[in-house]
């Protein structure tokens, strides 16, 4: 089975661990910048303008996508769920931007990249901050989960047994140490954001729904990994009891990853 | 205006593209270069141990496209709609994606791992290159064979595109041979005055 959750992998960051320190990652960046100047993109406001239509083509799975999913459920935008069957997915691959899903079909124009998808649909629809500066954090956040997938992906293939592989060996040489580096830091943040169930501002951003979902993924494979960061756990608990999303999770199709 | 600080190696690696918009947009900022051999002790006070970070008004922010996109936005080279901002976002992701592809050879052609680095070249970066950079041919093409990826002015993407290129030149020969389009790009960057002023006068690396 193919895991798309290791499609598109970025890369950044160090390779050793960092140490946590308190290097004064306080609430300020709540307070904003003076002379910052205000986003551009004002989201699309539904009652004055049509709405477009919204396709968006992935595989019959969470992954990369779920994010984008969690985010058209929650602002009540209805959009097509187009989940491509593994075997179909050959033939389409070459029609795509990329050679690669997911894709965000907008009144027909592709977009790909699942965050560059999920952060034109977080502007749209509110789950970007409220200020520049807090968008920006968002968005290093989930350039940070993106690092953590990347360091993941070894693990991940040989515990779906895609790839043959020591299980055990492969927790504790590669899981355990991504998910300690990453799940640090984000713990650190969350706190430093005053532990509100949020890791940035005071309201649910894109990256609060993408930790989550991996949160859900990981938690299948290594049970209770979780519980070592509360505060990221705190995160994940609001993300889950909003009820739209609630809703969501029981009904949606139930997948591996 | 904020007071602006960008912290990263004595390279331009990943954080060129974050100069570069200071410099195209006559921003003043403080342009802080590590040396290597502080990082080990100034690291653990970063917010994720990594550099780049921009420090704005006291205000740090780490992850060099979260800079780079931040930036843009604030300057205004990050799109002129939502649509095409998407667009510039996802082929930075793109270039991030083929960026940890390359990543073994690049590490061996630079002195930091052991490998073949001939045999590197032909079976991993070659072919990871051409993949890419067809990609963005056509990307050139579908907006216009304009000399920019995106719209009709500069966006963060053609400048980190730009100096990478200036990266693989050096290691890979003939590396952009059938990419007239991409080249185009390149030449309309680098020949931005502001850009072209300080690409001349920028520290060697």
């Amino acid at each position: 089975m193919t895991i798309p959750i290791v499609m598109n992998s970025g890369e950044e960051g160090s390779a050793e661990t960092p140490t946590v320190q308190n290097s004064k990652l306080e609430s300020r960046r709540r307070r904003g910048i003076k002379g910052e100047k205000e986003s551009p993109f004002v989201p699309v406001n539904a009652s004055t303008t049509a709405m477009p239509s919204y396709k968006l083509n992935y595989f019959d799975a969470r992954g990369l996508a779920e994010v984008s999913r969690s985010m058209f459920i929650l602002s009540d935008t209805p959009f097509e769920d187009n989940r491509i069957p593994k075997d179909q997915w050959p033939a389409l691959k070459e029609k795509t931007p990329f050679g690669t899903l997911p894709v965000l079909e907008i009144d027909g124009k592709p977009l790909p990249q699942s965050l560059a998808i999920a952060r034109y649909l977080a502007k749209q629809f509110g789950f970007y901050g409220n200020t520049p500066f807090e968008s920006a954090w968002v968005d290093a956040l989930a350039d940070q989960m993106k690092d953590f997938l990347a360091e993941m992906r070894p693990y991940f293939a040989v515990a779906m047994g895609m790839v043959e592989g020591d299980k055990e060996k492969m927790k504790n040489e590669v899981a355990l140490p991504a998910i300690k580096k990453h799940f640090s830091l984000l713990e650190k943040v969350a706190k430093e954001n005053g532990a509100n169930g949020h890791f940035v501002g005071s309201s649910l951003t894109y990256v609060d729904l993408l930790v989550s979902d991996f949160i859900y993924s990981v938690d299948s494979m290594i049970p209770g990994f979780i519980n070592e960061y509360p505060a990221v756990a705190a995160v994940r608990t609001k993300v889950v009891n909003t009820p739209k999303l609630k809703e969501w999770i029981e009904k949606r199709p139930k997948t591996a990853t | 205006m904020p007071l602006y600080k960008l912290s990263y190696f004595e390279e331009r690696g990943l954080g060129e593209v974050s100069r570069q918009l200071f410099h195209l947009s006559g921003t003043p900022f403080w342009d802080n270069r590590i040396p290597f051999d502080h990082w080990p002790r100034i690291k653990e006070y970063t917010p994720f141990g990594q550099v780049p970070i921009l420090c704005v008004d006291g205000e740090e922010l780490p992850q060099s496209f979260a800079i780079a996109r931040y930036l843009a936005n604030q300057f205004g080279f990050a799109g002129k709609s939502a649509f095409e901002s998407a667009w510039v976002d996802a082929l930075a992701d793109q270039h991030k994606d083929y960026l940890n592809e390359i990543k073994p050879f690049l590490m061996v052609a630079n002195g930091f791992a052991e490998g073949d680095k001939e045999k590197m070249m032909n079976e991993m970066a070659k072919p990871s290159i051409r993949k890419y950079f067809t990609i963005l041919e056509k990307q050139a093409k579908d907006n216009g064979s304009n000399g920019y990826f995106v719209g009709n002015s500069i966006t963060w993407i053609d400048l980190v595109v730009s100096d990478h290129m200036g990266v693989i030149e050096t290691l890979v020969p003939n590396a952009f041979d059938g990419f007239p389009l991409v080249e185009a790009v390149r030449q309309k960057i680098t020949s931005e005055p502001k850009l072209k002023e300080w690409i001349e006068k920028r520290p060697e690396t």
